[in-house]
Protein backbone atom coordinates (compact mmCIF):
# COMPACT_ATOMS: atom_id res chain seq x y z
CA UNK A 1 0.00 0.00 0.00
CA UNK A 2 1.12 3.66 -0.45
CA UNK A 3 1.92 5.23 2.57
CA UNK A 4 1.01 8.62 1.80
CA UNK A 5 -2.06 8.05 -0.32
CA UNK A 6 -3.57 4.72 1.28
CA UNK A 7 -4.35 3.03 -2.32
CA UNK A 8 -4.70 0.40 -3.00
CA UNK A 9 -7.58 0.40 -0.03
CA UNK A 10 -8.32 -3.37 -0.60
CA UNK A 11 -7.12 -6.34 -2.09
CA UNK A 12 -7.44 -5.61 -6.35
CA UNK A 13 -10.36 -5.62 -7.48
CA UNK A 14 -11.62 -8.81 -9.09
CA UNK A 15 -11.31 -7.79 -12.77
CA UNK A 16 -7.40 -7.10 -11.73
CA UNK A 17 -6.62 -10.87 -11.08
CA UNK A 18 -4.63 -13.17 -13.93
CA UNK A 19 -1.00 -11.16 -13.51
CA UNK A 20 1.37 -11.98 -11.08
CA UNK A 21 4.33 -10.15 -12.57
CA UNK A 22 4.96 -6.22 -12.75
CA UNK A 23 4.94 -6.65 -16.46
CA UNK A 24 1.63 -8.64 -16.62
CA UNK A 25 -0.03 -6.38 -14.04
CA UNK A 26 1.14 -2.95 -16.72
CA UNK A 27 -0.29 -4.58 -19.83
CA UNK A 28 -3.15 -5.36 -18.17
CA UNK A 29 -4.23 -2.30 -16.63
CA UNK A 30 -3.67 -0.61 -20.32
CA UNK A 31 -5.40 -3.66 -22.14
CA UNK A 32 -8.72 -2.72 -19.46
CA UNK A 33 -8.58 1.23 -20.47
CA UNK A 34 -8.68 -0.15 -23.84
CA UNK A 35 -11.36 -2.61 -23.69
CA UNK A 36 -13.25 0.09 -21.61
CA UNK A 37 -13.05 2.86 -24.14
CA UNK A 38 -14.95 0.47 -26.11
CA UNK A 39 -17.72 0.21 -24.10
CA UNK A 40 -17.45 3.91 -23.35
CA UNK A 41 -17.28 5.32 -26.67
CA UNK A 42 -20.66 4.96 -27.99
CA UNK A 43 -22.18 6.91 -24.66
CA UNK A 44 -19.46 9.59 -25.63
CA UNK A 45 -17.07 8.87 -23.01
CA UNK A 46 -13.57 6.97 -23.04
CA UNK A 47 -11.19 5.47 -20.52
CA UNK A 48 -7.73 6.29 -20.15
CA UNK A 49 -4.53 4.56 -17.66
CA UNK A 50 -1.29 5.83 -18.31
CA UNK A 51 0.40 3.35 -15.50
CA UNK A 52 1.20 6.52 -13.33
CA UNK A 53 -1.46 7.94 -11.99
CA UNK A 54 -3.37 4.74 -9.42
CA UNK A 55 -6.97 3.91 -11.32
CA UNK A 56 -8.58 5.18 -14.22
CA UNK A 57 -9.20 8.04 -16.12
CA UNK A 58 -12.36 8.41 -17.46
CA UNK A 59 -12.85 11.70 -19.83
CA UNK A 60 -16.25 12.83 -21.34
CA UNK A 61 -16.14 14.54 -25.04
CA UNK A 62 -16.81 17.89 -23.35
CA UNK A 63 -13.84 17.94 -21.21
CA UNK A 64 -14.89 16.34 -18.23
CA UNK A 65 -13.02 14.12 -16.16
CA UNK A 66 -12.91 11.80 -13.25
CA UNK A 67 -9.87 10.05 -11.51
CA UNK A 68 -11.66 6.35 -10.76
CA UNK A 69 -10.03 3.85 -8.46
CA UNK A 70 -11.70 0.44 -9.62
CA UNK A 71 -14.40 -0.74 -12.57
CA UNK A 72 -17.11 -0.83 -10.19
CA UNK A 73 -16.77 2.69 -9.99
CA UNK A 74 -15.58 2.97 -13.55
CA UNK A 75 -19.45 1.98 -14.86
CA UNK A 76 -20.66 4.37 -11.75
CA UNK A 77 -18.68 7.42 -12.66
CA UNK A 78 -19.29 6.79 -16.28
CA UNK A 79 -23.14 6.25 -15.50
CA UNK A 80 -23.12 9.93 -14.05
CA UNK A 81 -20.82 11.37 -17.08
CA UNK A 82 -23.07 9.81 -19.68
CA UNK A 83 -26.51 10.51 -17.67
CA UNK A 84 -27.40 6.66 -18.47
CA UNK A 85 -26.29 3.43 -17.73
CA UNK A 86 -23.36 2.39 -19.80
CA UNK A 87 -25.21 -1.26 -20.46
CA UNK A 88 -23.20 -3.35 -22.78
CA UNK A 89 -26.74 -5.08 -23.84
CA UNK A 90 -28.37 -1.73 -24.88
CA UNK A 91 -29.32 -0.84 -28.05
CA UNK A 92 -26.79 1.89 -28.04
CA UNK A 93 -23.80 0.01 -27.61
CA UNK A 94 -25.38 -2.95 -30.12
CA UNK A 95 -25.78 -0.06 -32.49
CA UNK A 96 -29.51 -0.95 -33.33
CA UNK A 97 -30.55 2.24 -32.58
CA UNK B 1 5.47 -14.34 -2.41
CA UNK B 2 3.43 -17.61 -2.71
CA UNK B 3 2.95 -19.01 -5.96
CA UNK B 4 -1.33 -19.13 -5.01
CA UNK B 5 -2.16 -16.07 -3.47
CA UNK B 6 -4.81 -16.02 -0.70
CA UNK B 7 -3.56 -19.89 0.08
CA UNK B 8 -3.11 -19.00 3.89
CA UNK B 9 -6.39 -16.97 4.23
CA UNK B 10 -9.11 -18.14 6.48
CA UNK B 11 -11.69 -19.96 5.21
CA UNK B 12 -15.41 -19.04 5.89
CA UNK B 13 -18.28 -21.52 5.27
CA UNK B 14 -21.39 -20.10 5.91
CA UNK B 15 -23.77 -21.99 6.75
CA UNK B 16 -27.39 -20.57 6.30
CA UNK B 17 -31.17 -21.57 5.54
CA UNK B 18 -34.92 -20.41 7.19
CA UNK B 19 -36.44 -20.32 10.32
CA UNK B 20 -36.44 -23.94 11.67
CA UNK B 21 -34.67 -25.33 8.64
CA UNK B 22 -32.34 -27.46 10.82
CA UNK B 23 -28.67 -25.41 10.89
CA UNK B 24 -28.03 -26.32 14.01
CA UNK B 25 -28.65 -30.34 13.89
CA UNK B 26 -26.83 -30.07 10.27
CA UNK B 27 -23.78 -28.66 11.16
CA UNK B 28 -24.04 -30.66 15.06
CA UNK B 29 -23.60 -33.76 12.56
CA UNK B 30 -21.28 -32.52 10.56
CA UNK B 31 -18.92 -31.67 13.08
CA UNK B 32 -18.99 -34.85 14.71
CA UNK B 33 -18.33 -36.46 11.36
CA UNK B 34 -15.78 -34.53 10.88
CA UNK B 35 -16.73 -32.34 8.15
CA UNK B 36 -14.43 -29.52 9.34
CA UNK B 37 -11.81 -29.78 11.49
CA UNK B 38 -10.60 -27.25 14.27
CA UNK B 39 -13.48 -25.37 13.36
CA UNK B 40 -13.80 -22.03 14.52
CA UNK B 41 -17.71 -21.85 15.20
CA UNK B 42 -19.36 -18.29 14.73
CA UNK B 43 -23.12 -18.75 15.59
CA UNK B 44 -25.44 -16.33 14.54
CA UNK B 45 -29.16 -15.36 16.31
CA UNK B 46 -31.30 -12.92 15.57
CA UNK B 47 -32.97 -12.87 19.12
CA UNK B 48 -31.34 -11.68 22.35
CA UNK B 49 -31.72 -15.05 23.78
CA UNK B 50 -29.44 -16.80 22.53
CA UNK B 51 -29.70 -21.22 22.63
CA UNK B 52 -27.98 -22.39 19.68
CA UNK B 53 -24.36 -22.22 21.83
CA UNK B 54 -25.65 -24.45 24.44
CA UNK B 55 -26.19 -27.31 21.24
CA UNK B 56 -22.33 -27.71 20.69
CA UNK B 57 -21.15 -27.31 24.47
CA UNK B 58 -17.85 -26.78 24.43
CA UNK B 59 -15.92 -29.15 22.26
CA UNK B 60 -15.58 -26.53 19.74
CA UNK B 61 -14.31 -22.63 20.09
CA UNK B 62 -17.03 -20.46 19.72
CA UNK B 63 -17.83 -17.07 19.12
CA UNK B 64 -21.74 -16.53 19.65
CA UNK B 65 -23.51 -13.21 18.05
CA UNK B 66 -27.00 -12.72 19.61
CA UNK B 67 -29.39 -9.85 19.34
CA UNK B 68 -28.99 -8.89 15.80
CA UNK B 69 -28.88 -11.10 12.47
CA UNK B 70 -25.18 -10.93 10.75
CA UNK B 71 -26.49 -9.30 7.51
CA UNK B 72 -28.06 -6.72 8.47
CA UNK B 73 -27.98 -5.08 12.00
CA UNK B 74 -25.71 -7.08 13.79
CA UNK B 75 -23.27 -6.98 11.07
CA UNK B 76 -20.56 -4.30 13.20
CA UNK B 77 -20.53 -6.93 15.90
CA UNK B 78 -20.03 -10.13 12.84
CA UNK B 79 -17.24 -7.82 10.79
CA UNK B 80 -15.67 -6.95 14.47
CA UNK B 81 -15.21 -10.71 15.67
CA UNK B 82 -13.88 -11.70 12.06
CA UNK B 83 -11.40 -9.53 12.71
CA UNK B 84 -10.76 -10.38 15.73
CA UNK B 85 -10.09 -14.02 14.59
CA UNK B 86 -8.10 -13.37 11.90
CA UNK B 87 -5.83 -11.43 14.32
CA UNK B 88 -5.43 -14.10 16.39
CA UNK B 89 -4.42 -16.47 13.99
CA UNK B 90 -1.60 -13.83 13.04
CA UNK B 91 -0.28 -13.88 15.94
CA UNK B 92 -0.63 -17.60 16.11
CA UNK B 93 2.78 -18.78 16.95
CA UNK B 94 3.30 -21.32 13.92
CA UNK B 95 1.00 -22.72 10.97
CA UNK B 96 -0.21 -25.59 13.75
CA UNK B 97 -1.56 -23.29 16.41
CA UNK B 98 -3.84 -21.60 13.37
CA UNK B 99 -7.74 -21.91 12.89
CA UNK B 100 -7.73 -22.50 9.16
CA UNK B 101 -11.37 -22.49 9.11
CA UNK B 102 -14.49 -20.75 10.76
CA UNK B 103 -17.97 -21.65 10.04
CA UNK B 104 -20.73 -19.14 10.44
CA UNK B 105 -23.92 -20.60 11.47
CA UNK B 106 -26.42 -17.54 10.37
CA UNK B 107 -29.70 -16.70 11.69
CA UNK B 108 -33.06 -17.62 9.97
CA UNK B 109 -33.03 -14.13 8.66
CA UNK B 110 -29.90 -13.28 6.89
CA UNK B 111 -29.26 -13.37 3.36
CA UNK B 112 -25.99 -15.09 2.78
CA UNK B 113 -25.56 -13.23 -0.43
CA UNK B 114 -25.30 -9.78 1.72
CA UNK B 115 -22.94 -11.75 4.31
CA UNK B 116 -21.21 -11.87 1.54
CA UNK B 117 -21.01 -8.77 -0.01
CA UNK B 118 -20.20 -7.31 3.70
CA UNK B 119 -16.35 -9.57 3.77
CA UNK B 120 -15.91 -8.39 0.57
CA UNK B 121 -16.44 -4.47 1.51
CA UNK B 122 -14.29 -4.85 4.74
CA UNK B 123 -11.10 -3.74 4.27
CA UNK B 124 -9.33 -5.78 6.80
CA UNK B 125 -11.26 -9.34 6.35
CA UNK B 126 -10.82 -8.97 2.47
CA UNK B 127 -7.22 -9.53 2.56
CA UNK B 128 -7.92 -12.05 5.38
CA UNK B 129 -10.29 -14.28 4.68
CA UNK B 130 -11.73 -16.55 1.66
CA UNK B 131 -15.52 -17.33 1.57
CA UNK B 132 -15.01 -20.90 0.99
CA UNK B 133 -19.08 -21.97 0.36
CA UNK B 134 -22.04 -20.99 1.34
CA UNK B 135 -23.91 -24.33 2.31
CA UNK B 136 -28.14 -23.29 2.14
CA UNK B 137 -30.32 -26.19 4.35
CA UNK B 138 -34.17 -26.14 2.68
CA UNK B 139 -36.69 -27.92 5.05
CA UNK B 140 -38.77 -30.19 3.15
CA UNK B 141 -41.82 -30.00 5.00
CA UNK B 142 -42.22 -26.23 5.40
CA UNK B 143 -40.19 -24.59 2.39
CA UNK B 144 -43.57 -24.58 -0.03
CA UNK B 145 -45.06 -22.57 2.36
CA UNK B 146 -41.90 -20.19 3.31
CA UNK B 147 -41.43 -19.52 -0.65
CA UNK B 148 -44.99 -18.64 -0.87
CA UNK B 149 -44.93 -16.26 1.78
CA UNK B 150 -41.46 -15.03 1.89
CA UNK B 151 -39.12 -13.81 -0.63
CA UNK B 152 -36.07 -14.36 1.53
CA UNK B 153 -35.93 -17.66 1.36
CA UNK B 154 -36.19 -17.69 -2.31
CA UNK B 155 -33.13 -14.75 -2.04
CA UNK B 156 -31.10 -17.64 0.51
CA UNK B 157 -31.45 -20.46 -1.96
CA UNK B 158 -30.03 -18.43 -4.90
CA UNK B 159 -26.84 -17.19 -3.29
CA UNK B 160 -26.44 -20.61 -2.34
CA UNK B 161 -23.43 -22.91 -3.62
CA UNK B 162 -24.80 -26.50 -2.23
CA UNK B 163 -28.61 -26.67 -1.38
CA UNK B 164 -29.02 -29.34 1.50
CA UNK B 165 -33.06 -30.56 2.22
CA UNK B 166 -33.41 -31.32 5.48
CA UNK B 167 -36.39 -33.54 7.35
CA UNK B 168 -37.07 -35.22 3.75
CA UNK B 169 -38.57 -37.79 6.05
CA UNK B 170 -41.25 -35.66 7.11
CA UNK B 171 -42.65 -34.60 3.91
CA UNK B 172 -44.20 -37.07 1.25
CA UNK B 173 -41.89 -38.11 -1.63
CA UNK B 174 -43.92 -36.02 -4.07
CA UNK B 175 -43.39 -32.91 -2.16
CA UNK B 176 -40.11 -33.24 -1.81
CA UNK B 177 -39.47 -33.99 -5.66
CA UNK B 178 -41.52 -31.02 -6.23
CA UNK B 179 -39.11 -29.41 -4.02
CA UNK B 180 -36.32 -30.56 -5.63
CA UNK B 181 -37.58 -29.25 -9.41
CA UNK B 182 -38.04 -25.89 -7.36
CA UNK B 183 -34.60 -25.64 -6.22
CA UNK B 184 -33.05 -26.78 -9.80
CA UNK B 185 -34.86 -24.02 -11.25
CA UNK B 186 -34.22 -20.94 -8.78
CA UNK B 187 -30.04 -21.95 -8.53
CA UNK B 188 -29.09 -24.41 -11.71
CA UNK B 189 -25.66 -23.77 -10.72
CA UNK B 190 -25.88 -25.23 -7.16
CA UNK B 191 -25.37 -28.90 -6.09
CA UNK B 192 -28.50 -30.38 -4.38
CA UNK B 193 -28.19 -33.23 -1.71
CA UNK B 194 -30.81 -34.54 0.54
CA UNK B 195 -30.03 -35.13 3.92
CA UNK B 196 -32.32 -36.45 7.41
CA UNK B 197 -30.35 -36.04 10.86
CA UNK B 198 -26.82 -35.61 9.41
CA UNK B 199 -27.28 -38.83 6.93
CA UNK B 200 -27.33 -38.57 3.12
CA UNK B 201 -30.74 -40.05 1.87
CA UNK B 202 -31.25 -39.86 -1.86
CA UNK B 203 -33.07 -37.39 -3.81
CA UNK B 204 -36.30 -38.43 -5.50
CA UNK B 205 -36.90 -38.05 -8.85
CA UNK B 206 -37.36 -34.67 -10.03
CA UNK B 207 -38.00 -35.18 -13.60
CA UNK B 208 -41.67 -34.16 -14.66
CA UNK B 209 -42.51 -32.47 -11.20
CA UNK B 210 -44.19 -29.04 -11.04
CA UNK B 211 -42.14 -26.81 -9.24
CA UNK B 212 -43.81 -24.54 -6.62
CA UNK B 213 -45.42 -21.60 -6.59
CA UNK B 214 -42.86 -18.63 -5.42
CA UNK B 215 -43.61 -15.29 -3.37
CA UNK B 216 -42.86 -12.84 -6.27
CA UNK B 217 -44.80 -14.40 -9.18
CA UNK B 218 -43.91 -11.34 -11.37
CA UNK B 219 -40.46 -12.06 -11.65
CA UNK B 220 -39.16 -14.21 -14.67
CA UNK B 221 -38.09 -17.90 -14.36
CA UNK B 222 -34.34 -17.87 -13.77
CA UNK B 223 -32.16 -19.59 -16.59
CA UNK B 224 -28.47 -20.11 -17.36
CA UNK B 225 -26.85 -18.51 -20.22
CA UNK B 226 -23.78 -19.96 -21.51
CA UNK B 227 -20.92 -17.38 -22.63
CA UNK B 228 -18.57 -18.24 -24.93
CA UNK B 229 -15.11 -16.20 -25.23
CA UNK B 230 -14.46 -15.47 -28.69
CA UNK B 231 -11.50 -16.23 -29.69
CA UNK B 232 -8.28 -13.99 -29.06
CA UNK B 233 -10.35 -12.52 -26.41
CA UNK B 234 -8.23 -11.77 -23.86
CA UNK B 235 -8.91 -12.15 -19.79
CA UNK B 236 -8.52 -8.67 -18.92
CA UNK B 237 -10.47 -7.39 -21.67
CA UNK B 238 -13.03 -9.81 -21.36
CA UNK B 239 -13.13 -8.80 -17.40
CA UNK B 240 -13.90 -5.21 -18.29
CA UNK B 241 -16.93 -6.12 -20.10
CA UNK B 242 -18.31 -8.51 -17.43
CA UNK B 243 -18.15 -5.40 -15.08
CA UNK B 244 -19.79 -3.16 -17.48
CA UNK B 245 -22.75 -5.89 -17.40
CA UNK B 246 -23.26 -6.80 -14.02
CA UNK B 247 -22.81 -3.06 -13.07
CA UNK B 248 -26.06 -2.75 -15.31
CA UNK B 249 -28.00 -5.79 -14.52
CA UNK B 250 -26.58 -7.18 -11.30
CA UNK B 251 -30.03 -7.27 -10.08
CA UNK B 252 -30.91 -9.68 -12.61
CA UNK B 253 -27.74 -11.73 -12.78
CA UNK B 254 -28.30 -14.49 -9.60
CA UNK B 255 -24.75 -16.30 -10.37
CA UNK B 256 -21.36 -16.19 -12.66
CA UNK B 257 -19.25 -19.00 -12.73
CA UNK B 258 -16.56 -20.69 -14.96
CA UNK B 259 -12.88 -21.05 -15.75
CA UNK B 260 -11.03 -18.34 -17.52
CA UNK B 261 -7.15 -19.21 -19.10
CA UNK B 262 -4.95 -16.03 -18.09
CA UNK B 263 -1.23 -15.14 -17.92
CA UNK B 264 -1.21 -16.28 -14.52
CA UNK B 265 -2.99 -19.77 -14.89
CA UNK B 266 -6.59 -20.94 -14.98
CA UNK B 267 -8.91 -18.28 -12.79
CA UNK B 268 -11.65 -19.88 -11.24
CA UNK B 269 -14.46 -16.82 -11.73
CA UNK B 270 -17.55 -17.24 -9.11
CA UNK B 271 -19.94 -14.46 -8.43
CA UNK B 272 -22.96 -13.88 -6.31
CA UNK B 273 -25.37 -11.17 -7.86
CA UNK B 274 -22.51 -8.03 -9.21
CA UNK B 275 -20.18 -8.95 -6.19
CA UNK B 276 -17.59 -11.65 -7.89
CA UNK B 277 -15.42 -12.93 -5.78
CA UNK B 278 -11.57 -12.51 -6.08
CA UNK B 279 -11.00 -14.85 -9.03
CA UNK B 280 -8.73 -18.12 -7.48
CA UNK B 281 -6.07 -19.55 -9.41
CA UNK B 282 -6.66 -23.41 -9.94
CA UNK B 283 -4.33 -26.50 -11.39
CA UNK B 284 -3.92 -27.03 -14.95
CA UNK B 285 -6.15 -30.34 -15.01
CA UNK B 286 -9.36 -30.32 -16.63
CA UNK B 287 -9.51 -27.64 -19.30
CA UNK B 288 -11.65 -28.48 -21.55
CA UNK B 289 -14.21 -26.39 -20.28
CA UNK B 290 -11.69 -23.38 -19.95
CA UNK B 291 -13.50 -20.09 -21.70
CA UNK B 292 -17.02 -21.02 -20.94
CA UNK B 293 -18.41 -18.81 -18.49
CA UNK B 294 -22.31 -19.18 -17.27
CA UNK B 295 -24.70 -16.51 -15.97
CA UNK B 296 -27.73 -17.72 -14.02
CA UNK B 297 -29.92 -14.88 -13.79
CA UNK B 298 -33.69 -13.91 -15.26
CA UNK B 299 -34.85 -12.01 -18.24
CA UNK B 300 -30.92 -12.03 -19.87
CA UNK B 301 -31.39 -12.37 -23.31
CA UNK B 302 -29.14 -14.77 -24.75
CA UNK B 303 -28.55 -13.40 -28.39
CA UNK B 304 -27.99 -9.99 -27.03
CA UNK B 305 -25.59 -11.14 -24.85
CA UNK B 306 -23.60 -13.20 -27.47
CA UNK B 307 -24.03 -10.05 -29.70
CA UNK B 308 -22.73 -7.82 -27.62
CA UNK B 309 -19.36 -9.57 -26.51
CA UNK B 310 -19.11 -10.28 -30.33
CA UNK B 311 -19.17 -6.51 -31.22
CA UNK B 312 -16.81 -5.97 -28.05
CA UNK B 313 -14.08 -8.28 -29.24
CA UNK B 314 -14.66 -7.12 -32.85
CA UNK B 315 -14.15 -3.10 -32.13
CA UNK B 316 -11.12 -4.06 -29.83
CA UNK B 317 -9.02 -6.68 -32.14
Amino acid sequence: MCSSCGFPSAPGHWTEAGATTPGDRMRARLRRAQAATVLLRPFGLSARDDGAVPGVQLSSAFGATEIVPDFDAVWSAAARMAGKPIDPLSDRFLGDR
Amino acid sequence: MTAEPGADRLKLVIVGGYLGAGKSTWLRHQLYAGAFPNAHLIINEAAELAVDDAIFGARYPLTLLSGGCACCEGQAAFLTSLRQLCDDRSRAAGPQGRTSIAVLETSGLADPAAIAASLRADPMLAFHLALSEIIVLVDARNAAAQLSADPLGRAQIEAADRLVITKSDLAPPSDTARLVATLQRLNPGATITAETRGEPVPLPDATGADPLPLADHATAPIRPVQIDLPKGLDWASFAVWLSALLAAHGDDIVRVKGTVRTPAGRLLLQGIRDHVQPPEILPDSDMARDGTIVLIGREIDADRVTRSLTRFAGDLL
